[in-house]
């Protein structure tokens, strides 16, 4: 049977074209920004060659406050895989447990994530929005007016903000991927625990966290290399604004190889953020597998 | 599986030599560079068989444009289209295919398109900042010996100056636009306040509309640019059209006391309540519409404003509004006549295109033809000399063209004179002025500090 | 209520019957289920509230939408938002082409990812793992600072202009994720069903094809939604890849009712519904087929 499994022609076969069309799309570019990222250029005159000076003003001279980006994103990090991978599952977990309505919610739930980031955007800015904005409304009605703030204008709001849509707008992402893990679980394994006696907790943390962990790697990944590189929803909520405190490293290269025609510089900040991710998900396929359960 | 790795390798590698030859593009002078430009044209003219060019004017030509008009809210979108379907009739042998692309977009695509060196012939650009890397790097043609002697007696002279570098012509302009602030009369007649044209009147119109809980300036200050504008037009009163000029081009240092009260008076302005607290968290659009709405009386922007202003469908200001200079500032070294603005917008043709004779005469028949149309519809002052006897003009644009008549000097909005990183650090840098995160004296440093 | 009533019957008889032995905590449990389903119901509104407001944002003016009550509904119903977003411009023909464009990248990826997430997770070769991070790196790669090469990749190839200049892109973007959730999805299923296919001398593509490949199906429905979305709602490159009227797509269509200086919202916001409908619908549909091939799978049981 091994060898069955282990035909080389076969293997070669299936990876082969997927491979092909990932090595020209995705592979050549990256060796093209490691080359760019050694340059001072502007993206149109002769380039300058000047090995890993751009490196050196990313962090040590830390001319555009990168390091604040990272910092920026390791938050957004943060929030997504401790608190928006665990509210899909607990919705994925209540929803695919039979309930009526099962369709209905998890057609609902997921919503949020079809509509376009530039929708989502205009929304968000009008519920932020100072004056006439909900949030603000809300707070009033609530006699809670020293809670209002400018939400979106001010520095030390501006960041809390913006990730709150980030964390909302995937969590029904998630909660699809979790919940299909969930669904393939077999049910004869619920049949004998119910028998058992066990509680809809207890199922769920016996049962069906063990069961679908290689869904959650696969969440908790997409979670955190998703908010590594987010860049859709802060650029059309703050444009890293106000005053770059919501500035995150893709719209830092954004903006140096779009608008300020510092193109060797963007590309280091690109081959960063691939580097940065690179050891996240290494350390999390390390992690998962430590608990690695198959049945 | 030795073997298949191997393989792999070998692939990866031939893969990125073939691309590498052309990676790092923009250089014409790359030596397989030729041969490709060969291969497409004939294929792009395989059908036509076209013969080398012994009379150009006569021959079957294609040209590829690129502009930033998609939508005919703008006014330059209905020009440009009424003025290319007249440039159609007139030269059938001009195949003429358009590729419209949204403004932010169009940045990118436009410099992603000229760093592969795969330009389109004729497309829009900015002037100034924006096409200096483009003609540094030898890829606009220069286009004044391409013009004929109307054309060069009909460009008016004033309005090149953005497009001109190392004195050669670069861009055609169409029309130039001036900063204009609106005021809304009837707001000021109904509050007993005065339309500044002193700036003292104006922080007296700021104090009077605050007294009664009316907020005197929209601005979209999350948007940079529109806050932008202030610190600029305060600049062009403290130091004057030729200050500013000098020191946008390096010529004398930011850190004079003129630039510093820019700044200050900015910052004044702001702790006067000149300005919605919460405006960093506007963008242009919303901000217009509250003027548009008649919710706030003033509003300090481009003159191509005033074809919305105008537009009934859009605006419940239409001929409410008056249109003022910035206030005069007593004692400075600026003039009350200087205007922040001038011809900007442009068209530029690409020095690899391969019908430059082609590509220049467009590009001069649609900035011409453009410039009388897009005044007519309000979208700026002509570029051009043009012929409007005949021609209604709305009472509104005829108030900025005597304004923009009697200028005796021109500053550009600062973000399209200076290029790249130094337009954007400049943009935030007054984004936090007004937020008061940095002082007057830390701007006019760092403003020095620019590369 | 006497609907809700009806509706929650089911799931009380139920809990009866599972926790007979506890029927003290029956009222608890009737509790528990109600402030379950009215939490439901509260998040589900706001996770709909975004597809109503688009829909009343695409039937006001500028006025009303940047105006002192951007959340209220619309004074009047601007029907001529969706005339002119329809009429206008290209709407038809750049539709088409997302169709086109989304459906082959769908397609392709979804075969592809298949069969290299098979040969990664099910099969046994040294370098399956550094084969799954080597796809992953595609996760990681900023887009944007692909725009250059990429775009020198297509003109060079002669792909530039053609739905090739988009396809191949968002099928090479979207197989890392893809193969991602494939090979997780691989993981959790049994080992028996191939085995067994194996002994009775199936050979290695039957076993994929007739065995693993039905079974992946709700995978795939997840995937290709995933794809989909990306794909169809993707601006930079259809931008920048097409510069031909005959290849556009929806939304650079859409885009370009943003102006230089003026905008004209609503219009916009009939563009962008355009553009979401067919997602919603195909999403549910899709819905649809996630839901049935879970109860009619090998899996159930």
């Amino acid at each position: 049977m091994d060898k069955v499994f282990s035909d080389k022609k076969a293997i070669f076969l299936f990876v082969f074209p997927a491979f092909l069309v990932f090595f020209m799309i995705i592979i050549v570019p990256i060796f093209f920004s490691a080359y760019y990222s050694t340059l001072d250029w502007n993206g149109i005159g002769e380039p300058t060659f000047i090995g890993i000076k751009n490196y050196i003003d990313l962090f040590v001279n830390n001319t555009d406050g990168f390091t604040m980006a990272i910092k920026n994103s390791f938050l957004v990090a943060f929030f997504s895989v401790f608190v928006q991978v665990p509210l899909a599952l607990i919705l994925a977990i209540v929803i695919s447990k039979g309930i009526k309505g099962e369709g209905f919610f998890r057609t609902v739930y997921f919503i949020p994530v079809i509509i376009s980031t530039t929708v989502i955007g205009q929304l968000w800015m009008k519920v932020y929005q100072p004056k006439y904005g909900m949030l603000n409304k809300l707070l009033d009605i609530l006699n809670l007016d020293f809670l209002q703030r400018n939400w979106l204008a001010t520095p030390e709001t501006a960041l809390g903000s913006a990730f709150f849509v980030i964390i909302w707008q995937y969590i029904g992402y998630h909660m699809l991927l979790l919940y299909s893990g969930i669904k393939a679980i077999p049910t004869t394994i619920y049949e004998a625990a119910e028998v058992d006696g066990a509680s809809n907790f207890q199922k769920a943390m016996r049962i069906t966290i063990p069961l679908i962990a290689p869904m959650i790697k696969v969440c908790v990944t997409f979670a955190l290399i998703g908010s590594l590189k987010t860049f859709d929803l802060i650029y059309v909520l703050t444009k890293g604004g106000p005053i770059h405190s919501t500035e995150v490293p893709t719209t830092l290269m954004f903006s140096s190889i779009f608008l300020q025609n510092k193109y060797g510089y963007g590309s280091s900040m690109a081959i960063f953020i691939i580097v940065e991710c690179l050891i996240f998900t290494v350390f999390i396929q390390k992690f998962f597998k430590a608990e690695n359960i198959t049945y | 599986m030795k073997k298949i790795s191997s393989k792999l390798l070998a692939f990866a590698v031939s893969g990125i030599l073939a691309l590498s030859s052309v990676g790092c593009g923009g250089t014409p002078k790359a030596p397989e560079e030729p041969a490709a430009k060969a291969a497409e044209a004939s294929s792009d003219n395989a059908a036509k068989e076209e013969a080398p060019a012994a009379t150009p004017t006569e021959e079957k030509v294609k040209l590829n444009v690129w502009h930033l008009w998609t939508t005919d809210a703008d006014a330059n979108a209905k020009s440009f289209m009424k003025v290319l379907e007249q440039y159609k009739a007139e030269h059938p042998n001009v195949e003429i295919e358009i590729d419209a692309t949204e403004n932010e977009a169009y940045k990118t695509k436009i410099k992603t398109a000229m760093a592969a060196n795969e330009g389109p012939d004729v497309f829009f650009s900015w002037g100034a900042g924006f096409a200096q890397p483009f003609v540094d790097a030898g890829q606009i043609l220069p286009i004044e010996e391409y013009l004929t002697p109307e054309q060069k007696a009909n460009l008016l002279p004033s309005q090149t100056a953005n497009l001109t570098y190392n004195d050669k012509l670069y861009g055609l302009p169409f029309v130039s636009w001036v900063g204009i602030l609106y005021c809304n009369k009837e707001m000021f007649e109904q509050n007993n306040i005065k339309v500044p044209d002193t700036y003292e009147e104006l922080l007296a119109a700021v104090e009077g509309f605050n007294a009664k809980g009316i907020v005197p300036f929209s601005v979209g200050a999350k948007d940079g640019w529109p806050l932008m504008f202030f610190q600029n037009v305060l600049a062009l009163r403290t130091a004057g059209a030729e200050g500013s000029n000098a020191a946008l081009e390096k010529k004398v240092p930011f850190k004079q006391p003129e630039f510093v009260q820019s700044a200050q008076m900015l910052t004044d302005l702001v702790k006067a309540k000149a300005f919605d607290e919460a405006s960093l968290a506007f963008t242009y659009d919303e901000a217009k519409v509250a003027f548009l709405n008649g919710e706030v009386p003033m509003f300090y922007i481009g003159s191509w404003f005033a074809g919305e202003v105008q537009d009934d469908k859009i605006s419940l200001v239409k001929d409410k509004v008056v249109a003022k200079n910035f206030p005069s500032l007593a004692g400075t070294k600026g003039n009350k006549d200087e205007f922040l603005g001038g011809a900007i917008d442009c068209f530029m043709v690409n020095n690899n295109t391969k019908h430059k004779e082609a590509a220049a005469e467009f590009a001069a028949y649609v900035s011409e033809h453009m410039a009388k149309e897009s005044f007519l519809l309000g979208a700026g002052l002509p570029a051009w000399k043009v012929d409007t006897t005949g021609e209604t003009i709305d009472p509104l644009v005829q108030q900025m063209v005597d304004l923009a008549n009697g200028s005796t000097g021109f500053v550009l909005a600062w973000d399209t004179k200076l290029s790249g990183e130094a337009a954007e650090k400049h943009k935030t840098l007054v984004q936090e002025v007004f937020a008061g995160t940095k002082t007057a004296e830390q701007f006019a440093d760092e403003m020095d500090a620019l590369k | 209520m006497e609907n809700v009533k009806n509706l929650d019957e089911p799931s009380i008889s139920k809990i009866k019957i599972k926790h007979a032995p506890r029927n003290t905590k029956h009222g608890m449990n009737n509790i528990k289920t109600y402030g379950e389903r009215v939490i439901l119901l509260l998040i589900a509104v706001v996770q709909v509230y975004p597809l109503i407001w688009l829909i009343m944002f695409s039937l006001k003016s500028n006025q009303e939408i940047f105006g002192k009550d951007p959340l209220a509904l619309p004074q009047n119903l601007l029907w001529g938002n969706y005339a002119r977003a329809l009429f206008d411009g290209n709407i038809g023909r750049y539709f088409i082409n997302s169709i086109i464009v989304t459906v082959a990248s769908v397609i392709i990826t979804s075969l592809l990812a298949a069969m290299a997430s098979y040969a990664i997770a099910r099969m046994k070769w040294k370098l399956s793992g550094t084969m799954l991070i080597v796809f992953l790196l595609g996760l990681m790669i900023p887009m944007h600072s692909t725009l250059l090469p990429l775009f020198i990749f297509l003109k060079k190839t002669q792909f530039y202009n053609t739905y090739a200049a988009l396809i191949l892109p968002y099928i090479g973007f979207s197989l890392p994720m893809a193969i991602f959730v494939l090979v997780g999805f691989f993981g959790t299923l049994p080992r028996e069903l191939e085995e067994s296919a194996c002994l009775d001398g199936a050979n290695i593509y039957q076993i994929f094809a007739r065995i693993m490949l039905p079974l992946i199906k709700p995978a795939i429905a997840t995937i290709s939604i995933f794809t989909y979305l990306s794909c169809w709602n993707e601006l930079m490159f259809a931008t920048t890849f097409v510069s031909k009227q005959e290849y556009k797509t929806l939304t650079v269509g859409i885009m370009g009712m943003v102006g230089q200086y003026a905008t004209r919202w609503g219009e916009l916001g009939a563009g962008l519904v355009i553009a979401t409908l067919p997602t919603v619908l195909i999403y549910i549909s899709m819905s649809k087929q996630v839901q049935k091939s879970f109860t009619t799978g090998a899996l159930k049981g």
